[in-house]
């Protein structure tokens, strides 16, 4: 676990300095002692229910096929083995059902590309609405607006008969998502905030606009860049929907449509199901304890300060 | 300063990473648009459902690609629950050479021109050889446009153990079927003596509203004198009072169901019945061994049915200039070699006369001798006699939206939703659906 | 400095550009291009095109004309007893779903951020436990719930509810039953959401200053008082976006309803059915774009006057 944002409370907060928050003042009464338990208590109870499920998966995991559907059986150790992990893997090795590495790949791609690009083109845009004056600007912000409440739900259908041709292609599933109106939303809100002075002085140096975004505005704005990738991190590594609608061919399905078609094999397999999602989480999990700092900063600066 | 200018570094370059690993995923991708006839490619469409027909067929495959070097077969397994919404979504120019098809789809895929007929591809021996039930279900508009390399055979399976224990006989032959009212009390007395308190596997698990609860639902029907939909219409037909009486009782067996989460619990004994088809048998007859019984589907007064038409191959017009390598493949597939390799695999009918001769499990006193006298007595869904056994699923283009709104009725009937209602909703979706494309007339 | 508005200022208000760049070069265009672009082509340009759509009998792979309908879609979908029942009740559960997810799972979210906000050994480990469902696809999410709900004792929730009950809560059909379908969906979509939210208020608890809550201890206020006069105001504008987010969120619901309708979850699907599976499913099984597009136009139309009414809820009381 990253230490750095171990620590949490008003003395810690994200807040910039200078608001100092005067120190707790320390009581050992037993009453305060007697809260702390109950505090802890709460916190126990909470996270079993939110880890049951999880327990439960990679339980599952391990258990043998008899344990996975009876009840409490399947926490039962003694039966466990990594059975499920070397079925997984045999069963998800030929061209015809995909190889499971392909599945990895194509989601990594697809995510990686969409956040990606996302990050350069939505802020770039972002930058041109929010600090500079060019005709058309207003209507583009206020189209924008506009499409920031349009969900992708409601145009999936018609991309999906208007883009067919380009079925089962990698492209068609990262080229739609790279354009996101509350991306550029959220870099907006950010570099509307700050201030103008420093383009000006840019200016007077001789920057112009491309170098200003580029050398200045973009660097400073860590914290909005690494907010909006995570947010789309997350959205498009559980992409499902256009998928569902695009995706045929096993070699280019992404993990969560290649969980659900593995799901809906008969006989069903759940151990081996288990397994997948198990191996489907860690990279992600990897991901998150490297930046999970970031993203609360991230998350803090765009979404409190606006 | 000097960190900031490493973010955007990073940005830039994960981009440029992701649209690297695109092309190189595109470039080993493979079989997409590279043109097949050119270098022997064929390629070919199967649905992923039973582990174990899928093996055979990956099997067979790999043997005819050793056995042909000028032709190479490019299979692509699709799951079984998007099959056809996924064939029905790709365009005819984008479909592989050879595709696999459930029977009742066959006539949408010929309506928007997505199946060639195959005299002239398939050879003339194969196409005679076939058995009566497969050349049914392969022909539309008085032409081949499918062959079968096997039928189904739907049935209740029973543990002969937990049968005895409930002093119940298990009935041989269709004559001998189970009345409707006998089939009720039994299920309550089977319940009793069935370790995990339910009598019965319904398939649940499988999703009534997909393919499955149609197919293993409407024998229910025609055994109460029933069917889906005459002369294109399903308002009178599909609504009628036998059919809201058969879906009635059909749900009352509820409360003696297991839903069978696991996927095995009639192999380990957890329930006496199971209602499903000849796929089960290899891994229901190595778990239950003798135990094993095949018994008719209750009859809910005019006589005893069951389902047939199964998945089989046609040939698109992708293969065209291409139809020597389609009728090579689509010939080894209907060898008795490979029909017997695959029916070993899945227990179903051979789909020619010459591999059903020889079959192991097929004909007199052989233990699945209930499916193939089941289908000699064949007949389409229109006109269901009392004499008629299997009962083919209606034959139009329509058929997506047939299953579709059966398929939701049937779901919400289990849930416990009045079944006049749903019946009334399902027939006025798909009369409404025919209107909106004159009827799926096909000039 | 946490009173700057969430939603884009106001052409004219001071956080506009006051002193626009003076070069009206062509950089600007240049830079907004590549994703008004992509929005264009692949929102602005759909979402026309399914106006269109919705007005003709569209088939996917059928090589004839499709019939020109008029609006009998749109009437359907209105007035139709069969096709408008369907998805009046879709758009129900849409409704249903966001009045009882948007406020439960903020509460629950603000509990868990209080909870972790505090000061103690550990929280880091509390934390990182209540985000671990964020980073679960829903499909996942919902394959992994189907089976703990599964119907019969052999579900792991019946075999708790059993066990503390010493047998004598009957196993429950949780996805099938008309009555706790839903129930169950939104259930497992608020474990796999609450921990993001938990983040955003936990964040923006961390900003409100630590004098206030010296002042109201002070003044001898409870916590509930502090919660009241303190907290809350606090986080205010936090709260607006995070129940704003999970609104959107909510009329989107499909993932988890498609996977436990279609891979043999049982779910009961009229009871669950939402207006993008209702969409989805007249495309995909049905071949039926026309009305699939005219669904999707209605919708979005909601969703527009939804966004509406928020947005001007959310001003009156910024102002």
């Amino acid at each position: 676990m990253a230490t750095t944002i171990q620590n949490s409370g008003p003395r810690n907060s994200a807040a910039p300095a200078g608001t100092p928050a005067a120190p707790r003042l320390r009581r050992s009464s037993p009453r305060h002692r007697a809260g702390i338990t109950v505090h802890y208590f709460a916190l126990v109870i909470t996270s079993l229910v939110f880890l049951a499920p999880v327990a439960y998966m990679v339980a599952a995991s391990f258990a043998p096929a008899s344990d996975t559907l009876a009840g409490f059986k399947v926490f039962d150790v003694s039966h466990w083995g990594l059975h499920n992990y070397s079925g997984v893997t045999a069963s998800l090795s030929s061209d015809s059902t995909g190889h499971l590495w392909r599945f990895f790949l194509v989601s990594f791609t697809v995510t990686v590309a969409v956040v990606g690009l996302g990050l350069v083109v939505n802020s770039m845009a972002a930058f041109a609405l929010s600090r500079l004056e060019w005709k058309g600007r207003g209507i583009a912000l206020l189209g924008i607006l506009m499409l920031l409440i349009v969900p992708f739900e409601a145009v999936a259908v018609p991309m999906f008969y208007l883009y067919n041709d380009a079925r089962n292609t990698l492209w068609i599933q990262i080229v739609p998502f790279i354009g996101n109106a509350l991306s550029i939303f959220l870099f907006y809100s950010f570099f509307s905030g700050i201030p103008r002075s420093i383009d000006e002085a840019a200016r007077l140096d001789g920057a112009g606009p491309w170098r200003i975004f580029a050398l200045i505005i973009a660097p400073m704005s860590k914290p909005v860049y690494a907010s909006v990738a995570i947010l789309t991190f997350l959205t498009q590594w559980g992409a499902f929907l256009w998928p569902v609608l695009m995706v045929s061919e096993p070699n280019l399905r992404p993990l969560p449509l290649q969980i659900s078609v593995f799901a809906g094999q008969l006989p069903p397999a759940w151990g081996q199901v288990m397994a997948f999602g198990v191996l489907l989480v860690l990279p992600v999990l990897v991901v998150f304890l490297l930046f999970q700092r970031w993203f609360i900063e991230g998350v803090a600066s765009s979404a409190v300060k606006g | 300063m000097r960190s900031r200018r490493k973010t955007r570094l990073r940005a830039g370059s994960m981009g440029a990473a992701g649209v690297a690993l695109a092309l190189v995923l595109t470039a080993c991708g493979g079989n997409g648009e590279a043109g097949n006839e050119a270098d022997g490619t064929l390629e070919v469409w199967a649905h992923s459902g039973q582990a174990s027909e899928a093996e055979a067929l990956q099997s067979l495959v790999d043997q005819f690609n050793d056995a042909n070097e000028d032709i190479t077969v490019e299979l692509t397994l699709v799951p079984e629950a998007d099959y056809t919404s996924t064939v029905q979504a790709t365009k005819a120019e984008d479909l592989p050479d050879i595709m696999e098809m459930d029977a009742p789809t066959m006539a949408s895929f010929v309506y928007d021109r997505k199946l060639v007929p195959l005299e002239g591809i398939v050879s003339e021996e194969v196409l005679e050889n076939r058995i009566g039930g497969v050349k049914e279900s392969g022909t539309y508009n008085g032409e081949t446009y499918a062959v079968g390399m096997f039928d189904v055979g739907l049935g209740l399976w029973g543990n002969a153990s937990l049968l005895e224990a409930a002093g119940l006989e298990a009935p041989a032959t269709a004559g001998e079927a189970w009345s409707v009212e006998e089939f009720r009390s039994n299920l309550a007395k089977l319940a009793e003596v069935s370790p995990s308190g339910n009598a019965i596997d319904l398939g649940e698990a499988n999703s009534f509203a997909a393919e499955w609860g149609l197919f293993t639902t409407s024998p229910n029907l025609w055994s109460a004198g029933g069917t889906l939909m005459k002369d294109g219409k399903a308002e009178g037909v599909l609504n009628s009072q036998e059919n809201v009486d058969a879906l009635t009782e059909w749900s009352s067996w509820k409360e003696y169901t297991d839903p069978n989460t696991s996927g095995t619990a009639f192999q380990e004994g957890q329930v006496a019945l199971t209602w499903t088809g000849n796929w089960m048998y290899p891994g229901f007859s190595e778990a239950l061994g003798e135990d094993l019984v095949l018994m008719p589907l209750p009859d809910f007064g005019n006589g005893t049915k069951a389902g047939h038409g199964s998945w089989q191959w046609g040939a698109t017009p992708a293969a065209e200039g291409n139809e020597e390598a389609a009728g090579a493949f689509l010939d080894f597939l209907m060898s008795d070699e490979a029909i017997t390799a695959m029916t070993d695999a899945n227990a179903a009918i051979p789909g020619s006369t010459s591999a059903l001769e020889t079959s192991e499990l097929y004909g007199d006193g052989k233990p699945l001798a209930l499916f193939a006298d089941n289908l000699a007595s064949a007949c389409g869904s229109e006109d269901v006699t009392a004499e008629c056994i299997a009962v083919a699923r209606p034959v139009t283009p329509g058929y997506p939206t047939v299953t579709s709104s059966v398929g939701s009725a049937l779901l919400a009937i289990w849930g416990g939703a009045d079944v006049k209602e749903e019946l009334d909703k399902a027939a006025r979706a798909i009369d409404s659906d025919f209107t909106d494309n004159n009827g799926y007339e096909d000039e | 400095m946490t009173t700057t508005s969430l939603l884009p200022p106001k052409s004219g208000t001071p956080e506009t550009p006051a002193r626009p760049a003076r070069r009206r070069g062509a950089a600007g265009p240049a830079m907004a291009a590549p994703a008004m672009l992509l929005l264009i082509l692949f929102v602005a340009v759909p979402f026309v095109a399914a106006i269109g759509f919705s007005l003709y009998n569209v088939r996917l792979g059928d090589p004839r004309e499709p019939n020109f309908m008029g609006f009998t879609q749109y009437a359907r979908i209105l007035t139709d007893p069969d096709v408008s029942a369907q998805f009046l009740s879709s758009l129900g559960h849409n409704l249903i779903f966001a009045v009882i997810v948007v406020p439960v799972q903020t509460a629950l979210a603000l509990a868990l951020a209080m909870l972790v906000k505090r000061a103690l050994p550990g929280m880091a480990v509390f934390r990182a436990v209540y985000f671990l469902p964020v980073i679960f696809p829903m499909a996942l999410v919902a394959i992994i719930w189907r089976l703990i709900l599964a119907r019969g004792d052999q579900g792991l929730l019946n075999a708790t509810l059993n066990f503390f009950s010493g047998g004598n809560f009957g196993a429950q059909d949780w996805l099938g039953s008309e009555l706790t379908a839903l129930g169950s969906v939104i259930v497992l979509s608020i474990w796999q959401g609450c921990g993001f939210q938990m983040v955003i208020l936990l964040a923006a608890l961390q900003q409100v200053p630590g004098e206030l809550y010296e002042a109201a201890e002070l003044d001898r206020a409870n916590g509930w008082q502090r919660l009241l006069h303190v907290t809350l105001p606090g986080i205010r504008t936090t709260l607006v976006f995070v129940a704003l987010y999970t609104t959107i969120l909510s009329l989107r619901v499909f993932d988890q309803i498609y996977v436990l309708a279609k891979s043999g979850g049982g779910l009961n699907e009229d009871a669950t059915r939402t207006v993008m599976y209702q969409a989805v499913t007249a495309a995909f099984d049905q071949n039926n774009i026309g009305r699939a597009s005219a669904i999707s136009v209605v919708f979005f139309i909601l969703v527009l006057i939804l966004s509406l009414i928020q947005r001007r809820l959310t001003r009156e009381r910024e102002a």
